[in-house]
Protein backbone atom coordinates (compact mmCIF):
# COMPACT_ATOMS: atom_id res chain seq x y z
CA UNK A 1 0.00 0.00 0.00
CA UNK A 2 2.81 2.47 1.01
CA UNK A 3 4.83 1.54 -1.60
CA UNK A 4 1.81 1.85 -4.26
CA UNK A 5 1.56 5.49 -2.77
CA UNK A 6 4.82 6.24 -3.51
CA UNK A 7 5.34 4.97 -6.82
CA UNK A 8 1.88 6.62 -7.13
CA UNK A 9 4.10 10.55 -6.14
CA UNK A 10 7.02 9.64 -7.97
CA UNK A 11 4.52 9.22 -11.21
CA UNK A 12 3.30 13.00 -10.72
CA UNK A 13 6.54 14.27 -10.01
CA UNK A 14 8.30 12.54 -13.03
CA UNK A 15 5.27 14.41 -15.31
CA UNK A 16 2.37 11.76 -15.49
CA UNK A 17 -0.91 13.39 -16.58
CA UNK A 18 -1.94 14.40 -12.81
CA UNK A 19 -5.72 13.10 -13.86
CA UNK A 20 -4.50 9.79 -14.37
CA UNK A 21 -2.28 9.68 -10.99
CA UNK A 22 -5.36 11.01 -9.16
CA UNK A 23 -7.83 8.33 -10.61
CA UNK A 24 -5.01 5.68 -9.89
CA UNK A 25 -4.98 6.78 -6.54
CA UNK A 26 -8.94 6.44 -6.11
CA UNK A 27 -8.92 2.78 -7.37
CA UNK A 28 -6.13 1.51 -5.45
CA UNK A 29 -8.23 3.17 -2.50
CA UNK A 30 -11.50 1.38 -3.82
CA UNK A 31 -9.72 -1.91 -4.31
CA UNK A 32 -8.58 -1.42 -0.49
CA UNK A 33 -11.99 -1.03 0.58
CA UNK A 34 -12.63 -3.93 -1.39
CA UNK A 35 -15.71 -1.84 -3.61
CA UNK A 36 -16.25 -2.25 -7.31
CA UNK A 37 -14.10 -0.02 -9.50
CA UNK A 38 -17.59 0.67 -11.54
CA UNK A 39 -17.60 3.05 -9.05
CA UNK A 40 -15.48 5.36 -10.90
CA UNK A 41 -17.51 5.64 -13.93
CA UNK A 42 -20.17 7.04 -11.52
CA UNK A 43 -17.82 9.02 -9.86
CA UNK A 44 -16.58 10.24 -13.22
CA UNK A 45 -20.09 10.70 -14.25
CA UNK A 46 -21.34 13.09 -11.34
CA UNK A 47 -19.88 16.27 -13.62
CA UNK A 48 -23.01 15.76 -15.29
CA UNK A 49 -25.08 16.79 -11.51
CA UNK A 50 -23.06 19.82 -10.55
CA UNK A 51 -24.51 23.05 -10.30
CA UNK A 52 -22.91 26.13 -12.16
CA UNK A 53 -20.04 24.11 -14.01
CA UNK A 54 -21.59 25.17 -17.76
CA UNK A 55 -20.30 28.46 -16.59
CA UNK A 56 -16.48 27.20 -17.25
CA UNK A 57 -16.67 26.04 -20.83
CA UNK A 58 -18.62 29.21 -21.89
CA UNK A 59 -16.23 31.95 -19.90
CA UNK A 60 -13.31 30.28 -21.15
CA UNK A 61 -14.58 30.26 -24.69
CA UNK A 62 -15.26 33.86 -24.13
CA UNK A 63 -12.04 34.71 -22.66
CA UNK A 64 -10.25 33.15 -25.39
CA UNK A 65 -12.22 35.28 -28.24
CA UNK A 66 -11.31 38.31 -26.63
CA UNK A 67 -8.12 37.40 -25.77
CA UNK A 68 -7.85 36.79 -30.44
CA UNK A 69 -9.71 40.11 -30.98
CA UNK A 70 -8.42 43.54 -30.39
CA UNK A 71 -9.73 44.03 -27.28
CA UNK A 72 -6.47 43.85 -25.00
CA UNK A 73 -4.92 46.51 -27.14
CA UNK A 74 -8.29 48.76 -26.76
CA UNK A 75 -8.29 47.82 -23.03
CA UNK A 76 -4.79 48.95 -22.89
CA UNK A 77 -5.42 52.56 -24.95
CA UNK A 78 -8.99 52.98 -22.34
CA UNK A 79 -6.79 52.18 -19.32
CA UNK A 80 -3.99 54.29 -20.77
CA UNK A 81 -6.47 57.45 -21.16
CA UNK A 82 -7.57 57.37 -17.67
CA UNK A 83 -4.57 56.31 -15.67
CA UNK A 84 -1.63 58.05 -18.11
CA UNK A 85 -1.18 61.03 -15.94
CA UNK A 86 0.14 59.71 -13.03
CA UNK A 87 3.58 59.35 -12.23
CA UNK A 88 4.55 55.56 -12.79
CA UNK A 89 1.24 55.88 -15.46
CA UNK A 90 2.33 53.07 -17.71
CA UNK A 91 2.71 50.54 -15.34
CA UNK A 92 -0.69 51.36 -13.54
CA UNK A 93 -2.34 50.69 -16.84
CA UNK A 94 -0.21 47.68 -17.20
CA UNK A 95 -1.72 46.68 -13.70
CA UNK A 96 -5.26 47.58 -13.89
CA UNK A 97 -5.92 46.03 -17.78
CA UNK A 98 -4.16 42.67 -16.72
CA UNK A 99 -6.64 42.66 -13.56
CA UNK A 100 -9.60 43.03 -15.96
CA UNK A 101 -8.33 40.66 -18.76
CA UNK A 102 -7.29 37.69 -16.37
CA UNK A 103 -10.95 38.01 -14.21
CA UNK A 104 -12.07 37.18 -17.73
CA UNK A 105 -9.87 34.49 -19.35
CA UNK A 106 -9.60 32.70 -16.04
CA UNK A 107 -5.82 32.86 -15.39
CA UNK A 108 -4.63 30.68 -17.60
CA UNK A 109 -1.39 32.53 -18.79
CA UNK A 110 -3.30 34.09 -21.72
CA UNK A 111 -3.01 37.34 -20.18
CA UNK A 112 0.96 37.28 -20.00
CA UNK A 113 0.55 36.44 -23.90
CA UNK A 114 -2.22 38.88 -25.08
CA UNK A 115 -1.43 41.71 -22.77
CA UNK A 116 2.27 41.20 -21.70
CA UNK A 117 3.31 41.45 -25.63
CA UNK A 118 1.59 45.48 -26.12
CA UNK A 119 2.90 46.07 -22.95
CA UNK A 120 6.12 44.99 -22.24
CA UNK A 121 7.82 46.84 -25.27
CA UNK A 122 5.70 49.87 -24.01
CA UNK A 123 6.85 50.27 -20.91
CA UNK A 124 10.62 49.53 -22.28
CA UNK A 125 10.22 52.56 -24.41
CA UNK A 126 8.80 55.00 -21.69
CA UNK A 127 12.24 54.46 -19.63
CA UNK A 128 10.98 51.82 -16.84
CA UNK A 129 14.11 49.41 -15.65
CA UNK A 130 13.88 46.53 -17.59
CA UNK A 131 14.46 44.26 -14.67
CA UNK A 132 10.89 46.63 -12.69
CA UNK A 133 9.18 45.50 -16.37
CA UNK A 134 9.81 41.84 -16.77
CA UNK A 135 8.71 41.36 -13.33
CA UNK A 136 5.67 43.65 -13.54
CA UNK A 137 4.18 41.78 -16.50
CA UNK A 138 4.90 38.40 -14.99
CA UNK A 139 3.50 39.47 -11.50
CA UNK A 140 0.36 41.06 -13.46
CA UNK A 141 -0.31 38.05 -15.26
CA UNK A 142 -2.12 36.41 -12.52
CA UNK A 143 -3.72 39.46 -10.66
CA UNK A 144 -7.59 39.48 -11.67
CA UNK A 145 -8.04 35.98 -9.90
CA UNK A 146 -10.44 36.98 -7.64
CA UNK A 147 -12.52 39.47 -9.64
CA UNK A 148 -15.78 38.03 -11.35
CA UNK A 149 -15.68 36.06 -13.35
CA UNK A 150 -13.01 34.31 -13.00
CA UNK A 151 -12.56 30.27 -13.59
CA UNK A 152 -10.88 29.54 -10.37
CA UNK A 153 -13.53 31.01 -8.41
CA UNK A 154 -16.25 28.91 -9.97
CA UNK A 155 -14.31 26.04 -9.70
CA UNK A 156 -14.18 26.90 -6.05
CA UNK A 157 -17.93 27.48 -5.65
CA UNK A 158 -18.35 23.70 -7.64
CA UNK A 159 -16.15 22.11 -5.44
CA UNK A 160 -17.01 23.55 -1.81
CA UNK A 161 -20.63 24.29 -2.39
CA UNK A 162 -20.66 27.63 -1.91
CA UNK A 163 -22.93 29.86 -3.92
CA UNK A 164 -20.60 30.98 -6.54
CA UNK A 165 -22.21 35.01 -6.69
CA UNK A 166 -21.30 35.14 -2.91
CA UNK A 167 -17.68 34.08 -3.92
CA UNK A 168 -18.02 36.80 -7.07
CA UNK A 169 -18.57 39.64 -4.23
CA UNK A 170 -16.11 38.59 -1.68
CA UNK A 171 -13.29 38.80 -4.62
CA UNK A 172 -14.05 42.29 -4.86
CA UNK A 173 -12.21 43.79 -2.12
CA UNK A 174 -9.00 41.40 -1.11
CA UNK A 175 -8.48 41.79 -5.03
CA UNK A 176 -8.24 45.67 -4.87
CA UNK A 177 -6.27 44.92 -1.89
CA UNK A 178 -4.00 43.14 -4.33
CA UNK A 179 -4.11 45.70 -6.75
CA UNK A 180 -3.75 48.63 -5.07
CA UNK A 181 -0.61 47.40 -2.98
CA UNK A 182 0.68 46.58 -6.27
CA UNK A 183 0.18 50.19 -7.55
CA UNK A 184 1.50 51.89 -4.54
CA UNK A 185 4.90 50.10 -4.64
CA UNK A 186 5.00 50.78 -8.65
CA UNK A 187 4.13 54.74 -7.74
CA UNK A 188 7.00 54.75 -4.84
CA UNK A 189 9.29 52.75 -7.64
CA UNK A 190 8.95 55.00 -10.59
CA UNK A 191 8.37 58.62 -8.81
CA UNK A 192 11.72 59.94 -10.15
CA UNK A 193 9.98 58.80 -13.88
CA UNK A 194 8.78 62.09 -14.05
CA UNK A 195 7.83 62.62 -17.60
CA UNK A 196 4.04 61.13 -17.55
CA UNK A 197 2.60 59.05 -20.15
CA UNK A 198 0.32 61.73 -21.34
CA UNK A 199 -1.44 64.76 -19.84
CA UNK A 200 -5.01 63.62 -19.22
CA UNK A 201 -7.36 64.99 -21.76
CA UNK A 202 -11.39 64.45 -21.68
CA UNK A 203 -11.02 64.17 -25.75
CA UNK A 204 -8.62 61.12 -25.56
CA UNK A 205 -11.00 59.45 -22.88
CA UNK A 206 -13.92 60.25 -24.95
CA UNK A 207 -12.22 58.65 -27.84
CA UNK A 208 -11.09 55.39 -25.91
CA UNK A 209 -14.52 54.85 -24.63
CA UNK A 210 -16.15 54.95 -27.99
CA UNK A 211 -13.83 52.56 -29.22
CA UNK A 212 -14.26 50.33 -26.01
CA UNK A 213 -17.86 51.11 -26.12
CA UNK A 214 -18.87 47.36 -27.15
CA UNK A 215 -16.69 45.58 -24.51
CA UNK A 216 -17.72 48.11 -21.88
CA UNK A 217 -21.12 46.75 -20.93
CA UNK A 218 -19.45 43.16 -20.43
CA UNK A 219 -18.74 43.65 -16.59
CA UNK A 220 -22.13 44.81 -16.37
CA UNK A 221 -23.67 42.16 -17.92
CA UNK A 222 -22.32 39.89 -16.12
CA UNK A 223 -22.39 41.97 -12.27
CA UNK A 224 -25.27 43.34 -13.01
CA UNK A 225 -26.94 40.26 -13.93
CA UNK A 226 -26.20 38.36 -11.75
CA UNK A 227 -27.13 40.57 -8.57
CA UNK A 228 -30.28 41.60 -10.46
CA UNK A 229 -31.59 38.48 -9.83
CA UNK A 230 -32.15 38.92 -13.86
CA UNK A 231 -30.41 35.42 -14.71
CA UNK A 232 -28.50 32.75 -12.68
CA UNK A 233 -24.19 32.33 -12.90
CA UNK A 234 -24.42 29.67 -15.69
CA UNK A 235 -26.94 31.87 -17.45
CA UNK A 236 -24.70 35.17 -17.60
CA UNK A 237 -21.71 32.88 -18.55
CA UNK A 238 -23.51 31.76 -21.70
CA UNK A 239 -24.87 35.79 -22.81
CA UNK A 240 -21.21 36.77 -22.09
CA UNK A 241 -20.32 33.94 -24.27
CA UNK A 242 -22.95 34.70 -27.41
CA UNK A 243 -22.75 38.34 -26.87
CA UNK A 244 -18.72 38.48 -27.45
CA UNK A 245 -19.38 36.05 -30.43
CA UNK A 246 -21.59 38.75 -31.86
CA UNK A 247 -19.64 41.58 -30.99
CA UNK A 248 -16.05 40.29 -32.21
CA UNK A 249 -17.14 38.26 -34.94
CA UNK A 250 -20.35 40.10 -36.61
CA UNK A 251 -20.40 43.90 -35.71
CA UNK A 252 -16.37 44.47 -35.13
CA UNK A 253 -15.24 42.01 -37.13
CA UNK A 254 -12.23 41.24 -36.38
CA UNK A 255 -12.38 37.66 -35.99
CA UNK A 256 -13.14 35.68 -39.00
CA UNK A 257 -16.47 33.49 -39.15
CA UNK A 258 -13.99 30.57 -40.06
CA UNK A 259 -11.70 31.29 -37.21
CA UNK A 260 -14.27 30.11 -34.63
CA UNK A 261 -13.64 26.20 -34.76
CA UNK A 262 -10.13 26.59 -34.06
CA UNK A 263 -10.66 28.90 -31.08
CA UNK A 264 -13.46 27.19 -29.47
CA UNK A 265 -11.50 23.95 -29.60
CA UNK A 266 -8.18 25.78 -28.00
CA UNK A 267 -10.31 26.70 -25.71
CA UNK A 268 -12.37 23.39 -24.81
CA UNK A 269 -8.71 21.82 -24.60
CA UNK A 270 -8.46 23.51 -21.61
CA UNK A 271 -11.76 23.03 -20.24
CA UNK A 272 -11.59 18.85 -21.19
CA UNK A 273 -8.17 19.29 -19.14
CA UNK A 274 -9.64 20.80 -16.21
CA UNK A 275 -12.53 18.70 -16.22
CA UNK A 276 -10.72 15.49 -16.04
CA UNK A 277 -9.01 16.23 -13.01
CA UNK A 278 -12.20 17.10 -11.27
CA UNK A 279 -14.15 14.09 -12.24
CA UNK A 280 -10.93 11.79 -11.04
CA UNK A 281 -10.39 14.05 -7.76
CA UNK A 282 -14.39 13.59 -7.13
CA UNK A 283 -13.15 9.92 -7.31
CA UNK A 284 -10.52 10.19 -5.09
CA UNK A 285 -12.77 12.44 -2.58
CA UNK A 286 -15.90 10.03 -2.84
CA UNK A 287 -12.72 7.14 -1.71
CA UNK A 288 -11.41 9.76 1.11
CA UNK A 289 -14.43 10.30 2.66
CA UNK A 290 -15.82 6.67 2.70
CA UNK A 291 -12.27 5.56 4.61
CA UNK A 292 -12.99 8.93 7.03
CA UNK A 293 -9.77 10.25 5.73
CA UNK A 294 -10.71 14.20 6.41
CA UNK A 295 -12.27 13.21 9.91
CA UNK A 296 -8.75 11.63 10.90
CA UNK A 297 -7.00 14.69 9.07
CA UNK A 298 -8.48 17.23 11.56
CA UNK A 299 -8.04 14.94 14.54
CA UNK A 300 -4.09 14.96 13.58
CA UNK A 301 -4.65 19.11 13.33
CA UNK A 302 -6.21 19.59 15.87
CA UNK A 303 -4.04 18.08 18.33
CA UNK A 304 -1.15 20.26 16.99
CA UNK A 305 -2.89 22.99 16.95
CA UNK A 306 -5.24 24.81 19.15
CA UNK A 307 -6.37 28.29 17.87
CA UNK A 308 -7.96 30.07 14.42
CA UNK A 309 -4.24 32.05 14.11
CA UNK A 310 -2.18 29.09 14.04
CA UNK A 311 -4.40 27.20 11.99
CA UNK A 312 -4.82 30.06 9.26
CA UNK A 313 -0.67 30.63 9.95
CA UNK A 314 -0.02 26.78 9.04
CA UNK A 315 -2.73 26.74 6.47
CA UNK A 316 -1.26 29.73 4.55
CA UNK A 317 2.25 27.86 4.85
CA UNK A 318 0.57 24.49 3.94
CA UNK A 319 -0.80 26.71 0.82
CA UNK A 320 2.39 28.25 -0.45
CA UNK A 321 4.06 25.08 -0.65
CA UNK A 322 1.25 23.77 -2.83
CA UNK A 323 0.75 26.18 -5.16
CA UNK A 324 4.54 25.94 -6.33
CA UNK A 325 4.31 22.35 -6.63
CA UNK A 326 0.75 22.27 -8.08
CA UNK A 327 -1.36 24.00 -10.43
CA UNK A 328 -4.38 26.04 -9.16
CA UNK A 329 -7.35 23.73 -10.70
CA UNK A 330 -5.72 20.56 -9.35
CA UNK A 331 -5.06 21.96 -5.85
CA UNK A 332 -8.65 23.33 -5.79
CA UNK A 333 -10.19 19.89 -7.04
CA UNK A 334 -8.07 17.75 -5.12
CA UNK A 335 -7.02 19.74 -1.78
CA UNK A 336 -10.01 22.07 -1.03
CA UNK A 337 -12.50 18.74 0.28
CA UNK A 338 -9.80 17.82 2.94
CA UNK A 339 -9.43 21.17 4.08
CA UNK A 340 -12.90 22.64 4.35
CA UNK A 341 -14.50 20.21 7.36
CA UNK A 342 -11.23 21.31 9.05
CA UNK A 343 -11.46 24.80 8.55
CA UNK A 344 -14.60 24.44 9.82
CA UNK A 345 -13.77 22.66 12.64
CA UNK A 346 -11.83 26.32 13.44
CA UNK A 347 -14.73 28.31 12.93
CA UNK A 348 -13.42 29.43 9.38
CA UNK A 349 -16.34 30.93 6.84
CA UNK A 350 -16.30 29.07 4.01
CA UNK A 351 -16.01 32.11 1.22
CA UNK A 352 -13.30 33.74 3.01
CA UNK A 353 -11.16 30.15 3.06
CA UNK A 354 -12.10 30.12 -0.69
CA UNK A 355 -10.18 33.74 -0.75
CA UNK A 356 -7.58 32.91 1.31
CA UNK A 357 -7.30 29.49 -0.78
CA UNK A 358 -7.01 31.50 -4.30
CA UNK A 359 -4.92 34.15 -3.02
CA UNK A 360 -2.58 32.02 -2.16
CA UNK A 361 -2.67 30.18 -4.96
CA UNK A 362 -2.53 32.68 -6.80
CA UNK A 363 1.70 33.43 -5.46
CA UNK A 364 2.29 29.73 -6.50
CA UNK A 365 2.08 31.16 -10.48
CA UNK A 366 4.98 33.12 -9.17
CA UNK A 367 7.14 30.42 -6.89
CA UNK A 368 10.19 28.96 -7.84
CA UNK A 369 10.68 26.63 -9.11
CA UNK A 370 7.96 25.80 -11.34
CA UNK A 371 5.06 29.11 -11.23
CA UNK A 372 3.73 28.93 -14.36
CA UNK A 373 3.95 32.30 -15.19
CA UNK A 374 7.81 32.30 -14.94
CA UNK A 375 7.83 30.00 -17.34
CA UNK A 376 5.38 31.54 -19.67
CA UNK A 377 7.43 35.09 -19.57
CA UNK A 378 10.95 33.37 -19.70
CA UNK A 379 9.85 31.74 -22.77
CA UNK A 380 7.35 34.80 -24.00
CA UNK A 381 9.95 37.42 -23.54
CA UNK A 382 12.94 35.23 -24.29
CA UNK A 383 14.53 35.79 -21.17
CA UNK A 384 16.54 33.37 -18.71
CA UNK A 385 14.40 31.60 -16.16
CA UNK A 386 16.57 32.55 -12.94
CA UNK A 387 16.65 36.45 -14.45
CA UNK A 388 12.74 36.06 -14.32
CA UNK A 389 13.10 35.13 -11.11
CA UNK A 390 14.94 37.78 -9.94
CA UNK A 391 12.78 40.19 -11.27
CA UNK A 392 9.09 38.94 -10.10
CA UNK A 393 10.97 38.68 -6.18
CA UNK A 394 9.95 42.09 -4.94
CA UNK A 395 6.30 41.41 -6.54
CA UNK A 396 6.07 38.25 -5.14
CA UNK A 397 6.70 40.24 -1.19
CA UNK A 398 4.37 42.98 -1.52
CA UNK A 399 1.60 39.79 -2.86
CA UNK A 400 2.84 37.77 0.09
CA UNK A 401 2.32 40.70 2.40
CA UNK A 402 -1.53 41.52 0.87
CA UNK A 403 -2.31 37.51 1.15
CA UNK A 404 -1.75 37.68 4.69
CA UNK A 405 -3.62 40.71 5.47
CA UNK A 406 -6.74 38.82 3.30
CA UNK A 407 -6.23 36.01 5.89
CA UNK A 408 -6.02 37.67 9.10
CA UNK A 409 -8.79 40.35 8.11
CA UNK A 410 -12.09 38.01 6.92
CA UNK A 411 -13.95 41.72 7.09
CA UNK A 412 -12.32 41.91 3.85
CA UNK A 413 -13.87 39.05 1.96
CA UNK A 414 -17.36 38.73 3.74
CA UNK A 415 -18.14 43.38 3.81
CA UNK A 416 -20.27 42.46 1.27
CA UNK A 417 -22.17 39.04 2.45
CA UNK A 418 -25.46 39.89 4.19
CA UNK A 419 -25.26 36.74 6.03
CA UNK B 1 6.86 -0.26 -42.55
CA UNK B 2 7.48 2.20 -39.76
CA UNK B 3 7.02 5.13 -41.72
CA UNK B 4 3.86 3.61 -43.55
CA UNK B 5 2.52 3.10 -39.87
CA UNK B 6 3.33 6.83 -39.10
CA UNK B 7 1.48 7.55 -42.31
CA UNK B 8 -1.07 6.09 -40.82
CA UNK B 9 -1.46 7.11 -37.49
CA UNK B 10 -1.15 11.13 -39.16
CA UNK B 11 -4.12 9.91 -41.38
CA UNK B 12 -6.12 8.78 -38.56
CA UNK B 13 -5.24 11.73 -36.66
CA UNK B 14 -6.32 14.32 -39.55
CA UNK B 15 -10.23 12.73 -39.50
CA UNK B 16 -9.81 12.12 -35.50
CA UNK B 17 -8.79 15.69 -35.08
CA UNK B 18 -12.18 17.02 -37.48
CA UNK B 19 -14.16 14.95 -35.80
CA UNK B 20 -13.20 16.12 -32.15
CA UNK B 21 -13.79 19.50 -33.20
CA UNK B 22 -16.67 19.07 -34.60
CA UNK B 23 -18.24 17.72 -31.65
CA UNK B 24 -16.77 20.47 -29.99
CA UNK B 25 -17.80 23.22 -31.69
CA UNK B 26 -21.52 21.44 -31.77
CA UNK B 27 -21.67 21.25 -27.92
CA UNK B 28 -20.91 24.58 -27.14
CA UNK B 29 -22.84 26.05 -29.45
CA UNK B 30 -25.91 24.52 -28.62
CA UNK B 31 -25.22 24.70 -24.97
CA UNK B 32 -24.91 28.59 -25.62
CA UNK B 33 -28.00 28.88 -27.83
CA UNK B 34 -30.07 26.59 -25.26
CA UNK B 35 -28.91 28.85 -22.28
CA UNK B 36 -29.53 31.90 -23.54
CA UNK B 37 -32.98 30.17 -25.23
CA UNK B 38 -33.93 29.21 -21.51
CA UNK B 39 -33.66 33.01 -20.38
CA UNK B 40 -35.71 34.68 -23.22
CA UNK B 41 -38.66 31.55 -22.80
CA UNK B 42 -38.05 32.61 -19.02
CA UNK B 43 -38.51 36.24 -19.54
CA UNK B 44 -40.57 36.89 -22.35
CA UNK B 45 -43.23 33.81 -22.50
CA UNK B 46 -42.78 33.16 -19.30
CA UNK B 47 -42.25 29.30 -19.54
CA UNK B 48 -39.28 26.86 -20.39
CA UNK B 49 -38.60 23.45 -21.37
CA UNK B 50 -38.35 21.41 -17.57
CA UNK B 51 -35.34 19.29 -19.33
CA UNK B 52 -33.08 21.75 -20.70
CA UNK B 53 -31.27 22.41 -17.41
CA UNK B 54 -30.59 18.45 -17.26
CA UNK B 55 -29.50 18.58 -20.94
CA UNK B 56 -27.25 21.37 -20.42
CA UNK B 57 -25.28 19.61 -17.79
CA UNK B 58 -24.91 16.13 -19.66
CA UNK B 59 -23.80 18.62 -22.62
CA UNK B 60 -20.80 19.95 -19.76
CA UNK B 61 -20.03 16.06 -19.18
CA UNK B 62 -19.93 15.59 -22.74
CA UNK B 63 -17.97 18.50 -23.67
CA UNK B 64 -15.03 17.26 -20.30
CA UNK B 65 -14.68 14.13 -22.15
CA UNK B 66 -14.22 14.98 -25.55
CA UNK B 67 -12.18 18.46 -24.94
CA UNK B 68 -9.95 15.62 -22.79
CA UNK B 69 -9.69 13.64 -26.16
CA UNK B 70 -8.76 16.80 -27.83
CA UNK B 71 -6.54 17.77 -24.83
CA UNK B 72 -4.57 14.29 -25.33
CA UNK B 73 -4.30 14.46 -28.84
CA UNK B 74 -2.63 18.03 -28.11
CA UNK B 75 -0.32 16.96 -25.54
CA UNK B 76 -1.95 19.77 -23.14
CA UNK B 77 -3.34 17.53 -19.97
CA UNK B 78 -2.19 19.36 -16.80
CA UNK B 79 1.69 17.78 -15.57
CA UNK B 80 3.72 18.62 -12.91
CA UNK B 81 6.05 20.00 -15.35
CA UNK B 82 8.70 21.08 -13.03
CA UNK B 83 12.01 18.19 -14.19
CA UNK B 84 11.57 19.13 -18.16
CA UNK B 85 13.20 22.01 -17.44
CA UNK B 86 16.25 20.41 -15.51
CA UNK B 87 16.35 17.23 -17.65
CA UNK B 88 17.94 17.17 -20.68
CA UNK B 89 15.87 16.83 -23.92
CA UNK B 90 16.36 12.50 -24.44
CA UNK B 91 15.72 12.35 -20.33
CA UNK B 92 12.42 13.38 -20.85
CA UNK B 93 11.53 11.60 -23.78
CA UNK B 94 12.03 8.12 -21.87
CA UNK B 95 10.08 9.20 -19.02
CA UNK B 96 7.85 11.07 -21.00
CA UNK B 97 7.20 7.31 -22.72
CA UNK B 98 6.87 5.66 -19.44
CA UNK B 99 4.59 7.81 -17.63
CA UNK B 100 2.27 7.95 -20.78
CA UNK B 101 1.93 4.16 -20.56
CA UNK B 102 1.00 4.36 -17.28
CA UNK B 103 -2.01 6.82 -18.34
CA UNK B 104 -3.28 5.05 -21.35
CA UNK B 105 -3.10 2.15 -18.66
CA UNK B 106 -5.06 3.77 -16.41
CA UNK B 107 -7.84 5.05 -19.04
CA UNK B 108 -7.89 1.73 -20.33
CA UNK B 109 -8.89 0.42 -16.80
CA UNK B 110 -11.54 3.45 -16.43
CA UNK B 111 -12.91 2.75 -19.72
CA UNK B 112 -13.54 -0.97 -19.25
CA UNK B 113 -15.34 -0.30 -15.95
CA UNK B 114 -17.51 2.53 -16.95
CA UNK B 115 -18.35 -0.08 -20.42
CA UNK B 116 -18.97 -2.33 -17.09
CA UNK B 117 -21.48 -0.03 -15.71
CA UNK B 118 -23.19 1.03 -19.13
CA UNK B 119 -24.09 -2.26 -20.01
CA UNK B 120 -25.60 -2.46 -16.24
CA UNK B 121 -27.27 0.57 -17.14
CA UNK B 122 -29.32 -0.74 -19.59
CA UNK B 123 -30.15 -3.96 -18.28
CA UNK B 124 -32.30 -1.64 -15.42
CA UNK B 125 -32.85 0.59 -18.32
CA UNK B 126 -32.46 3.74 -16.26
CA UNK B 127 -33.23 6.99 -18.05
CA UNK B 128 -32.31 10.87 -17.91
CA UNK B 129 -34.05 13.65 -19.44
CA UNK B 130 -37.53 12.78 -18.68
CA UNK B 131 -37.63 9.22 -21.01
CA UNK B 132 -34.09 8.82 -22.29
CA UNK B 133 -32.71 5.93 -22.16
CA UNK B 134 -29.34 6.69 -20.10
CA UNK B 135 -26.96 4.49 -21.41
CA UNK B 136 -27.04 6.45 -24.65
CA UNK B 137 -25.96 10.02 -22.52
CA UNK B 138 -23.08 8.32 -20.74
CA UNK B 139 -21.89 6.17 -23.35
CA UNK B 140 -19.40 9.08 -24.05
CA UNK B 141 -17.78 7.60 -21.07
CA UNK B 142 -16.34 4.45 -22.26
CA UNK B 143 -15.90 5.42 -25.86
CA UNK B 144 -14.23 8.59 -24.44
CA UNK B 145 -11.54 7.00 -21.96
CA UNK B 146 -11.26 4.08 -24.63
CA UNK B 147 -9.99 6.88 -27.39
CA UNK B 148 -7.79 9.13 -25.09
CA UNK B 149 -6.30 5.75 -23.91
CA UNK B 150 -5.39 5.43 -27.66
CA UNK B 151 -3.98 9.09 -27.90
CA UNK B 152 -1.67 8.36 -24.77
CA UNK B 153 -0.62 5.14 -26.98
CA UNK B 154 0.23 6.97 -29.50
CA UNK B 155 2.20 9.51 -27.81
CA UNK B 156 4.26 7.03 -26.64
CA UNK B 157 4.97 5.63 -30.25
CA UNK B 158 5.63 8.80 -31.43
CA UNK B 159 8.33 9.46 -28.43
CA UNK B 160 9.77 5.99 -29.24
CA UNK B 161 9.78 7.52 -32.90
CA UNK B 162 11.36 10.63 -32.11
CA UNK B 163 14.24 9.17 -30.24
CA UNK B 164 14.67 6.29 -32.50
CA UNK B 165 15.06 8.84 -35.40
CA UNK B 166 16.86 11.41 -33.97
CA UNK B 167 18.39 13.94 -34.71
CA UNK B 168 17.24 13.70 -38.19
CA UNK B 169 13.56 14.82 -37.23
CA UNK B 170 11.60 14.51 -34.07
CA UNK B 171 7.99 15.61 -35.37
CA UNK B 172 5.42 15.81 -33.59
CA UNK B 173 6.46 15.65 -30.23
Amino acid sequence: MIILSVLLVLLAVFGAPLFAVIAASAMVGFRKEEADLMIMALEIQSIASMPFLSAIPMFTFAGYLLSESNAPRRLVKLTGAMLGWMPGGLALVCLAACAFFTAFTGASGVTIIALGAILYPALKQDGYGDKFNLGLVTSAGSLGLLFAPSLPLILYGVIAEVPVDNLFLAGILPGLLMLLMLSGWNIWVNRHIRRPLSSFSIREVGIALRESIWELPLPIVVLGGIYSGFFAVSEAAAVTALYVVLVEVVILREIPLRELPRIMRASMVLVGAILVILGASVASTGYMIDAGIPQRLFELVSSMVSSQTSFLILLLLFLLVLGAILDIFSAIVLVVPLILPIAAGYGVNEVHLGIVFLAAMQLGYLTPPVGLNLFIASYRFEKPIMHVYSATFPFLIILMASVVIITFLPELSLAFLSD
Amino acid sequence: MYYRFIALLERLERTGNFLETAALVTLLSAMMLLAVGQIVLREIFNTGFVWADELIKLMVLWLAMVGSIAATRDNRHIRIDALSHILPELGIRVIRIFVDLFAALVCGVIAWQAWRYLKLEIEYQDTVLVNIPAWIAHSVMPAAFLLISFRFLVLVVKQIGAIVTRPSVGPGA
